[in-house]
């Protein structure tokens, strides 16, 4: 877990901390503290457990599932049935078979067991669930945690139905407690920075380009979804073993809100905010509890006993997080990421990976795939205007294609057409001989085709370096390598410096350029550029020609380039397309194309033709 | 013949008042994007005034229920939903998510985490026969309201220059706003709609149940919702099958279901609408996620 | 009439527009050309309040436009055709309309000698609008501006997926309209009718302008083709 390269050795080590400080805190409660001080400290950090179990997905995603709290209901009930002694069984839960009964499991292998049953759940309901769009998510999950409650509720013989059990034996003591939370720490943060992690992250920042370099976003969101359930159900086993009742409205709709209060309120995309956010807001229930209980708080004013004050305070403060501090109290930083590394003089993130240097991973060639790219006859039309008519292109690998037009001609929906993005009405769209009309951008991302976007569609919460790794995690490289290859690309495109920052960070013009990288990243035989010149002023034009020039000679792809720049065209395109109103004009070399009248025309009109020729 | 004709209108009376969450959800859905969790405590609030408004004649109280809803609704939009207005769809959502616990809590705290029994008029819970079938009283208020909101909905959305804005702010918010369509008050009118809404369903259900509680706003919520799903977003019509469907196959699982799974009746409903989801993503009808700008 | 200085548009960390000034006087038609990505919608969408910019301002009648809401600029005369026309696809035609005048009222009589203008509305006023042509629906759109008698028309490519034939017709539609003394500002990628149609052009690229003036001036400027053919200057 050395965060492969992307961020420095103190970096880690600082992240790391945190684990170990939880270890710490819970063993020296455990030697020192009075009993009720264990009970608190104890289900604080199996509430932590549960609100990493949320981060896991919800952070890493960017999509919010209010039924995770069905997995700690779930685990909860698995380990509680495993453990209850055979005498309450046999009164509370009398339709329970008997080798369940009679199975008076430890507290280790119950919880391990509950774990295993909520991962289950989990990849068994996630696998319809993630195939919904990104707004049923959250709708389907909640009723995903009514229909658990419903059933558990209702269950009578099996789970106690309403009234719940009592008399569950409570074995989860403040060090084990501590052990299983700096467990969970590890792997939040081991799944976070995996390859399975970053690319759901990378979906998390924008879908769409997330799917130009081969992600599979459903893929992605069912893993975190199932690492998800596995700790919310670890965490409902543990609390159901320190407080010895159960009933079905324990993980219900208000722990619901509390563990999303504490995951919003310490900051969403970090393991470390999940943690303060936890520790913050369990410390403020427990002190609005104390003002509800009756404490007097100024002495002569008494406060009487009202429940639920606690959770209005709760709610209040989700909802100023909401309005005032979306990011939460981390800012989205881990802990090796926050300013006091700075301070010591030490770097957070690392611009050169450990492995830069070693030979890169180029993609085998295939003989399949390193056919021409090939459009014929591609027609579209949307709501009654004609786009594209009928248009051919064709694109050799080690080629260079110009594309242009006036605004409206239809290039980047060809572009889109070619990528996978728009499926034509009519006309094939092959690659080495084989259709592949229909693929998605993701498959054609695994064939080698690479593109960018008008807008440079960052990763704006990703740093350069793993913006550009993610490319090639997209398409399976392992973490490690991605890394190496990333640093190779980003030097060859004069971004290493930037690599450590963040991507949201860099000014538009890097960004654009971040984008080219990211989609070289993929290893392509084909790079589809969409403007990408826009925006770049005369130097950085010059850098940006010798770069695609390299890359041409270096990778030998095909590239099409759509361009306003004639100069870039000129330099880089031995043959140029121009597309007017849909349809082809004129295919040709620069110095053709850029003196023939009907092109001069498309673009200016008649009246320029005479200007120019004077 | 009977026994089916009587299901067929407890169905169809249990599919209104669905059909009329699902409306209150889809309307403000459609001018603002969001999906709002608050709407059950929407209707929880509306519950609680009849019980707050007991002594007083039914009629009055509920008045005041339906003034109660709507003066909710417009303050959860002044308060928390407006400076939310141009956040991502998940801050939103979670926004309203903690505008409903502050509800559903600030009642627990006000009156009692228990349920309270309400009164309501005898006549209510008798029944009248038509032919040989029996049907309850309240089926036909239900369905007589039903009635009436969807056609004062309709002339509203279809007569009217407001409810023209409404729809046009619906479809493009930013391209109304440029014909000088005024954003704050159409957001407002659909929220106090859907406050109205909510109230006819809370008054409709403590009818039936004859109490109320903290937590009675969380299964109508998730059903608005699933029925919105299912129906398609952003389609009043939608919202009206889905909540008709939903409620169809509620009421018929309750006559029907063997006695041993009929406690479980709502994880079966609930489940159904993930397996539509599969096979149309966009619901039945077809929808739109999110809104199109100019 | 309408004043800009010094607009800056930045969409998050990315500026767009560097820094633009321009006016259009009562009565005058500008036109606004350049390639794609210049910035020429994001200045519109400043002015009309749909963004706001990050500098600089805007000024109508002397009035200061920037922080007023969109509904509100409608209100004071101006007048936003937007690029792709939006029209409501899921209303009628006649409702469409109805939403550019200000109220009921005010808007029959205005609206009966609209109609004039363009009796096919008359016909086809039940149909649903995504019904009508691309032509057809710009024409709406310009109609359903018009209703709202505003003193500034702004139209972002009008002609933009439209055949040649409806071009025309669009832009004799626009040339009656300045003929009764109508402001306008044209924003167009495609220069070559706006050159011709306007009193005067500014030619942006990257964010800046890069050219001013009136068709002969602009002719004899060979910015004004590297703009669209050649290398940012």
């Amino acid at each position: 877990m050395s965060g492969a390269g992307f961020r420095s050795r103190p970096s880690v080590a600082a992240s790391l901390l945190l684990p170990l400080a939880l270890i710490a805190i819970a063993t020296l409660v455990g030697t020192n503290g009075t009993p009720s001080l264990h009970g608190t400290v104890t289900l604080i950090l199996c509430n932590l457990i549960v609100v990493l179990g949320l981060q896991v997905f919800v952070g890493n995603s960017g999509v919010y599932s209010f039924g995770q709290l069905g997995f700690a209901t779930t685990g909860a009930y698995v380990a509680a049935l495993l453990t209850l002694p055979a005498a309450f069984a046999l009164l509370q839960t009398p339709g329970l078979p008997s080798f369940i009964v009679d199975a008076q499991l430890g507290s280790l292998l119950s919880t391990l067991i509950a774990a295993a049953a909520s991962g289950l759940l989990a990849m068994v309901v996630g696998l319809p669930l993630m195939r919904t769009s990104t707004l049923a998510i959250p709708i389907s999950t909640f009723a995903f945690l009514i229909v658990v409650y419903n059933i558990v509720a209702n269950w009578d013989r099996v789970t106690g139905g309403s009234s719940g059990l009592v008399s569950i034996p409570t074995t989860t003591s403040v060090e084990s407690a501590g052990l299983w939370a700096g467990a969970a720490v590890v792997l939040a943060l081991a799944f976070k920075w995996s390859a399975s992690g970053y690319r759901l992250q990378a979906t998390r920042e924008d879908e769409v380009a997330a799917r130009s370099i081969g992600i599979n976003v459903m893929r992605e969101r069912l893993i975190a979804f199932g690492i998800s359930g596995v700790l919310c159900g670890i965490g409902g086993a543990l609390a159901v073993h320190q407080s010895g009742v159960l009933n079905p409205t324990t993980f219900y709709f208000g722990a619901t809100v509390t563990t999303m209060t504490m995951l919003v309120v310490g900051g969403v995309r970090s393991v470390f905010g999940a943690v303060i956010g936890a520790i913050a807001i369990a410390t403020v229930n427990e002190v609005l509890r104390g003002v509800e209980d009756g404490a007097s708080l100024f002495g002569a004013i008494s406060i009487g006993e009202a429940p639920g004050l606690a959770a209005i305070g709760l709610g209040l403060i989700l909802l100023a997080t909401m309005i005032a501090m979306p990011n939460g109290l981390s800012g989205g930083r881990e802990a090796g990421e926050l300013p006091w590394l700075r301070w010591l003089g030490m770097r957070a993130s690392a611009s050169l990976p450990e492995s830069y240097g070693a030979e890169p991973n180029r993609r085998p060639v295939d003989p399949a795939v390193n056919g021409a790219l090939r459009a014929e006859r591609i027609s579209l039309a949307f709501s009654g205007l004609r786009v594209l008519r009928e248009i051919d292109l064709e694109l050799e690998p080690g080629e260079a294609l110009g594309l242009i037009g006036p605004n409206g001609a239809g290039k980047t929906t060809l572009v889109n057409v070619l990528s996978g993005f728009q499926e034509p009405d009519s006309g094939t769209v092959t690659l080495g001989g084989v259709d592949v009309t229909a693929r998605s951008p993701t498959r054609l991302a695994h064939d080698g085709l690479g593109r960018t976007f008008q807008a440079a569609l960052p990763f704006p919460h990703l740093t350069a370096l793993e913006s550009v790794a993610v490319g090639a995690m997209g398409v399976g490289v392992s973490r490690r390598r991605a890394a190496a290859a990333a640093a190779e690309v980003l030097d060859r495109l004069n971004l290493l410096e930037q690599a450590a920052l963040p991507a949201g960070a860099l000014p538009p013009g890097g960004q654009r350029l971040l984008g080219i990288a990211r989609a070289l990243a993929i290893q392509p035989r084909y790079l589809l550029l969409d403007e990408p010149a826009a925006g770049l002023n005369e130097a950085e034009c010059e850098k940006l020609v010798a770069i695609l020039r390299s890359v041409l000679e270096d990778f030998g792809c095909g590239m099409l380039l759509i361009e306003h720049d004639m100069s870039i065209v000129m330099e880089l395109c031995p043959r140029v397309q121009v597309l007017d109103d849909g349809a082809t004009l004129r295919v040709g070399t620069p110095e053709e194309v850029q003196a023939d009248p009907a092109v001069v025309e498309s673009y200016l009109g008649s009246s320029f033709l005479v200007a120019a020729d004077a | 013949m009977t026994a089916l004709g009587q299901s067929l209108i407890d169905a169809l009376a249990l599919g209104s008042l669905y059909a009329l969450i699902a409306l209150g959800i889809t309307l403000v859905y459609t001018v603002m994007g969001m999906m709002n969790f608050a709407h059950g405590e929407f209707i929880m609030l509306s519950a609680y005034a009849l019980y707050v408004f007991a002594g007083l004649p039914f009629a009055a109280a509920v008045a005041g229920s339906l003034l109660s809803g709507i003066v909710v609704a417009l303050l959860a939009e002044r308060v928390a939903f407006r400076p939310v207005r141009n956040a991502d769809l998940s801050a939103q959502l979670v926004t309203s998510l903690a505008v409903a616990a502050i509800l559903q809590n600030v009642v627990t705290v006000a009156v009692d985490a228990r349920a309270q029994s309400v009164e309501t008029p005898t006549s209510i819970s008798e029944s009248t026969s038509i032919g040989s079938i029996s049907v309850p009283n309240l089926e036909f208020v239900t369905l007589g309201l039903t009635a009436i909101v969807l056609v004062g909905l309709g002339w509203l959305l279809y007569r009217t220059r407001t409810g023209l804005a409404m729809r046009a702010a619906a479809e493009n918010f930013d391209m109304a706003r440029l014909l000088g369509v005024r954003a704050d008050r159409v957001i407002a009118i659909a929220f106090a709609i859907s406050g109205a809404l909510a109230a006819t369903v809370g008054v409709l259900i403590v009818m039936q149940t004859g109490q109320v509680s903290p937590t009675m706003g969380l299964t109508p919520v998730l059903v608005g919702f699933v029925a919105v799903v299912i129906g398609g977003f952003g389609r009043m019509f939608g919202a009206v099958i889905g909540g008709l469907l939903l409620g169809t196959l509620s009421s018929l699982l309750g006559a029907y279901l063997p006695e041993g799974l009929v406690a479980f009746r709502d994880a079966i409903v609930f489940t159904f609408p993930v397996l539509i989801l599969i096979f149309r993503p966009h619901g039945l009808l077809g929808g739109e996620i999110g809104k199109a700008r100019v | 009439m309408l004043e800009l200085r010094e607009i800056r548009v930045s969409y998050g960390r990315t500026e767009v527009v560097h820094g633009v000034d321009m006016s259009v006087g009562r009565g005058e038609t500008i036109g606004m050309i350049g390639p794609n990505g210049a910035g020429k919608s994001s200045i519109l969408r400043a002015i009309c309040g749909l963004v706001r910019p990050s500098a600089g301002e805007a000024a109508f009648e002397n009035r200061v436009l920037t922080g007023m809401a969109p509904e509100q600029i409608a209100r004071l005369g101006l007048a936003l055709v937007p690029e792709g026309r939006h029209i409501f696809k899921t209303l009628t035609v006649a409702e469409n309309l109805r939403l550019g005048t200000r109220s009921d009222s005010e808007g029959a009589a205005w609206m009966e000698q609209t109609l004039e203008r363009f009796p096919i509305f008359r016909e086809r006023g039940h149909q649903r609008a995504d019904r009508l042509s691309g032509g057809e629906q710009q024409q709406l759109a310009i109609a359903r501006a018009l209703l709202g008698r505003p003193k500034l028309l702004i139209l972002d490519e009008p002609s933009l997926g439209l055949a040649p034939k409806t071009i025309d017709v669009v832009y004799e539609l626009l040339q009656s309209l300045r003929d009764e003394g109508m402001t306008m500002l044209l924003v167009e990628q495609n220069a070559a009718r706006t050159i011709d149609f306007s009193d005067r052009c500014v030619v942006l690229s990257t964010g800046k302008v890069r050219a001013q003036g009136s068709r002969s001036e602009l002719q004899r400027n060979p910015d004004v083709l590297r703009a669209y053919l050649g290398r940012q200057p």
